[in-house]
C-alpha cells in the first residue's frame, strides 16, 4: 500500500468533508463526483495544501499529515496547469529537478519527458504560445521532472474540448502503464473516469459513496445515488410489477423490446407487459426508447426503431438491481 | 490555500518595508501629532483655520466638478466615435498622470502671464498690445486645477464609457424612450462609478494641491491646508501651529480616502454583456464636429506646457537665444539640481518599487487589508505634514548635516510613492493568483526560490509601471522637499519654484523643459509598456 488517507475530516462553514481510503502501488485511480462534492478538496489534503481537522495521511508507511507541502514528494497538476510564464517550456521543466543534477543531465532529462508527452522540439517555445492541449502535457511533464512518489492530477481535461479530452485521456493512461507511477485523478466527467482508471471513488457531499471497479460500479451500484450517478437507468418501484417496497433499478441496455404478443421468459428475464412507447430519440447507433409502464417512465435502449405502440420489455434479472 | 508557513514567509519578506513605513510615519506624525495637541490649542478656535479649510472645501469641489462636467461631452464623443487623432488625444490626456504640478505652473505663468506667450500671439494678432489678466487670482488655481484634471476625468470616464455595451442603450431606444431619457436613466447609473471615482481623485489631488495655490493664487488670501502648513513653518516659523494644522488635515483628508475607498469596492454594474461601445464611422459634419473637439483638447493641453520649451529658447522680446541653456551648464546650481533629483527619483522609485512589490505580496497572499490601509495613511497625511514631520524629527534627533537632509528627502519620498506602488503592484499579485505558487511548492521549491524564480519575474511588468510612477511622483515633488529641507536640498521642482518666485522665467524655463522632457520619457514609457504585453495573463 503506497497511501493510507485513515479518518480525514475537514469542516468548513457550510460543508464538512470525510474519507477513508487506501490506494496501492502503481494505481490508476479516479475521484469522481459532482461539483462542490469535495473532490478537489480531498486531493489538496493529500497534496497539503490543506491542513485536515484530523485524521491521517500515510505515505510510504511514513505520516505527512502534516508535512510541508516540499517535502511531501506529491505532484500536482492543476486545471488551469499553472505553467510558468517568465520561462519557456523546456526551463518549466528543468526547474522542477533536482538541484544536485547537473546541467547536462537536467537537459537530457527534460528533452526525454518532452518526448514522452508527444512534444518533442518544443523545449525553447514560450508558455503562453501552447495551446490547451499542449499546456496541458508541459505541466504533467513538469510534475513528472520533480520525480514525485505519486502525481494528483485536479480535473485535467476540463478546460479542454472534447476531441482533445479523448485524445490526451488516452496519453495520460499510456504514461502511466509505462511509468508505473501511482495516480489520483479528480474528474467530474464519468466516461473520462471510466476510461482511464483501475479503481473510482466516488463522492457526495463531502463523503465517499462507493469505491469499486468501474464496470463493477456501473452495473452492481451500492447506493442510489451511484446508481444514478453513473450512468443512466429507470428507477421502477415494486408496486408497479407485484408487491412490496422499493425500487428496482436497471441500465437502458438492460432492457429488451419484443413485439411480440405473450412473451414469456420464464425466471431468467423480468417481463413488464404492454409499456406504452411515449417517445424515440435516434442516437446515432441505437435508439434511447422512453415508455409508460403502469404510470411510470422506463428507458430503453435498442438497436431497431420498434413500430408497435405497445411492447413487452424484458429485463434480465442478473442486471436487476434492488433497493 | 497558502499555508501558515507560507504566510509567515511572506511576512518575513515584507518585514523590512513594514518597519521602514511604520518608523517613517509613525515617529513623525506622532511627533507632529503631539506638539498640535500639546501647544497649539487655539488653531482649532480659531474663524481663520475654519476659513482655509471651507476655501480648500471649496476650491477642490468646483475644480472637480467643472472638470468632470466638461469633459463629459469629451468622452461621450470619445467612446462612441472613430476619427483622426482619437487615441492619439485619449493617451495624450494620460500625461496628467505623470506631468508634475510645477511645471503647469510654470506653463500658465509663461503662457497665460501678463506679458507671456498668449499675450503676444493675440497683440500680433490684433495689432495693438494685449494683456492677458488671468494669473494671481481665484480663477487661475481654479483654471490650472481643471487643466491638469480635466484630462483624468475624461480618460476616466471615456474609458469607462466605452465598456458600455449598446445593447442597454438600443434595449431603452426600442421600448421608445428618447436620447435624453435614455441618457439620464440607463447611461448615467451605469457610468456611475467612473463618474464619482474621477470626481473623488480630483478632489483629493486638489485638496493637497500645493504649488499651483502657493504661486498661481498669488495672495495669502487663498491659502490651502497643505499652503497654510508650509507658510506657517517656513514663513513665520511657527511650528506648533503648522502641527496643529498638520493634524487638522490628516483627519479631513482620511475622511476623503475613506470615502474613496467606497467608491472603489462599490459593485461594478452589470453592463458586461460581453460587446463594446460600437464606434461610428464619422461622415460629413460629424467629421467637423470631430476636428473641432480635437483642436479644442489640443489647444487646452499643449500650449502651456510647449511653451516652456519655446520660452527657454525665444525671450521676450522675440529674439532666439541660447543664454537658458548656457546658464544650466555654467550655473552649478542648476546642473546640482538635476543630479540630485534623479539621484533622489531613482533611488525612491528603486526602493519604492521593490518594497511595494513585497507589501502588495503580503496583502495579496494573507488577504491582508491592513497593508493596503496602512499604505494609504501616508497619502491621507498629506506630503506636507509628512515633511513637517520629518523636519521636526531631523530638528530634534540628527545632526543637521547636509548628507542627512539628502536621506531624509529621499526617505520623504520613499514614503509618498510607496502607497502608489502598492496599488499599482496589488492587481498584479491578485492576477498572480496561488496555484503557479503552490505548483512550485508541489515541485519541492522553498518559498523564497517560489518567491525569487517565480512570483518577483512575473510581477515585473507590474513593478517597472510601480517604478515609472514613483519616479515620476518623487520627480515632481515640491511640496513635501520644501517643507522638509529648507532649502537645503535643492531639487529641480525646488529650483523651479525658486526661480518662478524670483521672476527667472528663462532659466526656469529651461530647467522646466528638462523636467517636461523627463516626464514625456516616463509617458512615453508607460504607454509602451501598455501596449506590450503583459506578463501575468
Amino acid at each position: 500500500m503506497l497511501l493510507e488517507i485513515d479518518g480525514i475530516r475537514k469542516s468548513y462553514k457550510d460543508f464538512s468533508l470525510e474519507a477513508s481510503f487506501s490506494v496501492e502501488e502503481g494505481e490508476f485511480i479516479s475521484i469522481l463526483g459532482p461539483s462542490g462534492c469535495g473532490k478537489s478538496t480531498l486531493l489538496a489534503l493529500i497534496a497539503g495544501l490543506e491542513k485536515p481537522d484530523a485524521g491521517r495521511v500515510v505515505l510510504d508507511g511514513k505520516e505527512i499529515t502534516g508535512m510541508e507541502i516540499q517535502k511531501r514528494g506529491i505532484g500536482i497538476v492543476f486545471q488551469s496547469y499553472a505553467l510558468f510564464e517568465n520561462m519557456s517550456v523546456g526551463k518549466n521543466i528543468t526547474y522542477a529537478m533536482d538541484k544536485k543534477k547537473s546541467g547536462k543531465e537536467k537537459k537530457e532529462g527534460m528533452l526525454a519527458l518532452l518526448a514522452l508527452v508527444g512534444l518533442k522540439g518544443y523545449e525553447k517555445r514560450n508558455v503562453s504560445s501552447l495551446s490547451g492541449g499542449e499546456a496541458q502535457r508541459v505541466a504533467l511533464a513538469r510534475s513528472l521532472a520533480a520525480e514525485p512518489r505519486m502525481l494528483l492530477l485536479d480535473e485535467p481535461l476540463s478546460a479542454l474540448d472534447a476531441p482533445m479530452r479523448r485524445r490526451l485521456r488516452g496519453k495520460i493512461r499510456d504514461i502511466h502503464d509505462r511509468l508505473g507511477i501511482t495516480i489520483i485523478h479528480v474528474t467530474h466527467d464519468r466516461e473520462e473516469a471510466y476510461a482511464v482508471s483501475d479503481r473510482m471513488i466516488v463522492m457526495n457531499a463531502g463523503k465517499i459513496e462507493g469505491i469499486g471497479r468501474a464496470e463493477e460500479m456501473y452495473k452492481r451500484p451500492d447506493t442510489p445515488f451511484l446508481a444514478s450517478f453513473l450512468g443512466e437507468g429507470t428507477f421502477l418501484s415494486k408496486k408497479s410489477v407485484s408487491e412490496g417496497d422499493g425500487y428496482y433499478f436497471f441500465r437502458p441496455e438492460s432492457v429488451l423490446i419484443s413485439e411480440n404478443e405473450g412473451t414469456d421468459a420464464g425466471s431468467t428475464y423480468l417481463v413488464l407487459k404492454n409499456a406504452k412507447v411515449m417517445g424515440i430519440e435516434f442516437q446515432g447507433s441505437s435508439y434511447s426508447v422512453k415508455l409508460n409502464y403502469n404510470g411510470e417512465m422506463v428507458t430503453a435502449l435498442s438497436n431497431t426503431r420498434p413500430r408497435k405502440e405497445y411492447v413487452n420489455l424484458m429485463i434480465m434479472r442478473n442486471f436487476l438491481n434492488i433497493f | 490555500m497558502i499555508g501558515g508557513k507560507a504566510k509567515i514567509f511572506y511576512l518575513k519578506l515584507s518585514l523590512f518595508a513594514l518597519l521602514l513605513l511604520l518608523f517613517l510615519f509613525i515617529i513623525p506624525l506622532s511627533m507632529t501629532l503631539s506638539r498640535a495637541l500639546t501647544s497649539a490649542g487655539d488653531v482649532f478656535s480659531s474663524a481663520y483655520t475654519y476659513r482655509v479649510l471651507s476655501f480648500t472645501l471649496f476650491e477642490s469641489f468646483l475644480s472637480a466638478l467643472i472638470s468632470v462636467l466638461l469633459s463629459l461631452p469629451f468622452a461621450y464623443f470619445w467612446s462612441h466615435h472613430k476619427f483622426f487623432m482619437r487615441s492619439f488625444v485619449l493617451s495624450l490626456s494620460t500625461l496628467s498622470f505623470t506631468i508634475p504640478s510645477i511645471l503647469v505652473v510654470l506653463g500658465f505663468v509663461i503662457f497665460y502671464g501678463r506679458s507671456g506667450v498668449l499675450s503676444d500671439v493675440l497683440s500680433q494678432l490684433l495689432g495693438r498690445e494685449v494683456k492677458v489678466k488671468v494669473l494671481y487670482s481665484f480663477f487661475a488655481i481654479i483654471f490650472a486645477h481643471v487643466y491638469l484634471n480635466l484630462p483624468v476625468a475624461f480618460n476616466l470616464i471615456a474609458n469607462g464609457w466605452e465598456k458600455i455595451d449598446p445593447i442597454y442603450e438600443e434595449s431603452s431606444y426600442s421600448l421608445g424612450r428618447g436620447k435624453m431619457r435614455t441618457f439620464i436613466s440607463v447611461t448615467l447609473p451605469m457610468l456611475k462609478k467612473e463618474i464619482l471615482s474621477a470626481f473623488i481623485l480630483i478632489f483629493f489631488f486638489c485638496f493637497t494641491s500645493f504649488s499651483i495655490v502657493l504661486v498661481l493664487g498669488g495672495s495669502p488670501k487663498f491659502s490651502t491646508l497643505e499652503v497654510e502648513i508650509y507658510r506657517r513653518v517656513h514663513v513665520s516659523l511657527e511650528l506648533d501651529e503648522a502641527s496643529a494644522f498638520a493634524l487638522f488635515n490628516f483627519l479631513v483628508t482620511l475622511v476623503i480616502l475613506l470615502v474613496s475607498g467606497k467608491i472603489g469596492r462599490m459593485g461594478r454594474e452589470k453592463r458586461m454583456a460581453g460587446g463594446m461601445a460600437k464606434l461610428e464611422k464619422l461622415e460629413g459634419k460629424k467629421k467637423l464636429v470631430a476636428i473641432a473637439l480635437v483642436l479644442l483638447m489640443l489647444l487646452f493641453i499643449l500650449p502651456p506646457l510647449l511653451s516652456i520649451p519655446y520660452r527657454s529658447l525665444v525671450d521676450r522680446n522675440g529674439e532666439f537665444s541660447l543664454s537658458s541653456w548656457e546658464k544650466i551648464f555654467s550655473r552649478s546650481q542648476m546642473s546640482v539640481s538635476i543630479v540630485n533629483s534623479l539621484l533622489i527619483a531613482l533611488s525612491a522609485a528603486l526602493f519604492s518599487a521593490y518594497l511595494g512589490e513585497t507589501l502588495a505580496l503580503f496583502s495579496a497572499r494573507t488577504g491582508s487589508r491592513i497593508v493596503p490601509l496602512f499604505a494609504t495613511l501616508p497619502l491621507a497625511t498629506g506630503s506636507a505634514t509628512l515633511g513637517l514631520g520629518m523636519n521636526i524629527v531631523q530638528r530634534s534627533l540628527m545632526p543637521q548635516s547636509l548628507v542627512a537632509s539628502y536621506l531624509m528627502v529621499t526617505l520623504m519620498h520613499l514614503m509618498i510613492t510607496i502607497p502608489f506602488s502598492i496599488r499599482t503592484i496589488l492587481p498584479g499579485a491578485a492576477l498572480l493568483g496561488e496555484e503557479k505558487t503552490l505548483s512550485s511548492y508541489t515541485l519541492g521549491k522553498s518559498y523564497f526560490t517560489t518567491f525569487a524564480s517565480i512570483e518577483h519575474p512575473l510581477l515585473s511588468s507590474y513593478r517597472r509601471k510601480a517604478f515609472l510612477f514613483a519616479f515620476a511622483l518623487s520627480l515632481g515633488e515640491v511640496n513635501a522637499t520644501m517643507t522638509l529641507s529648507s532649502g537645503k536640498v535643492t531639487t529641480l521642482p525646488v529650483l523651479l519654484y525658486n526661480l518662478i518666485g524670483s521672476y527667472d522665467y528663462q532659466g526656469a524655463s529651461a530647467l522646466g523643459t528638462v523636467l517636461l522632457l523627463l516626464a514625456f520619457m516616463v509617458f512615453f514609457i508607460l504607454g509602451a509598456g501598455r501596449k506590450g504585453k503583459a506578463d501575468v495573463t
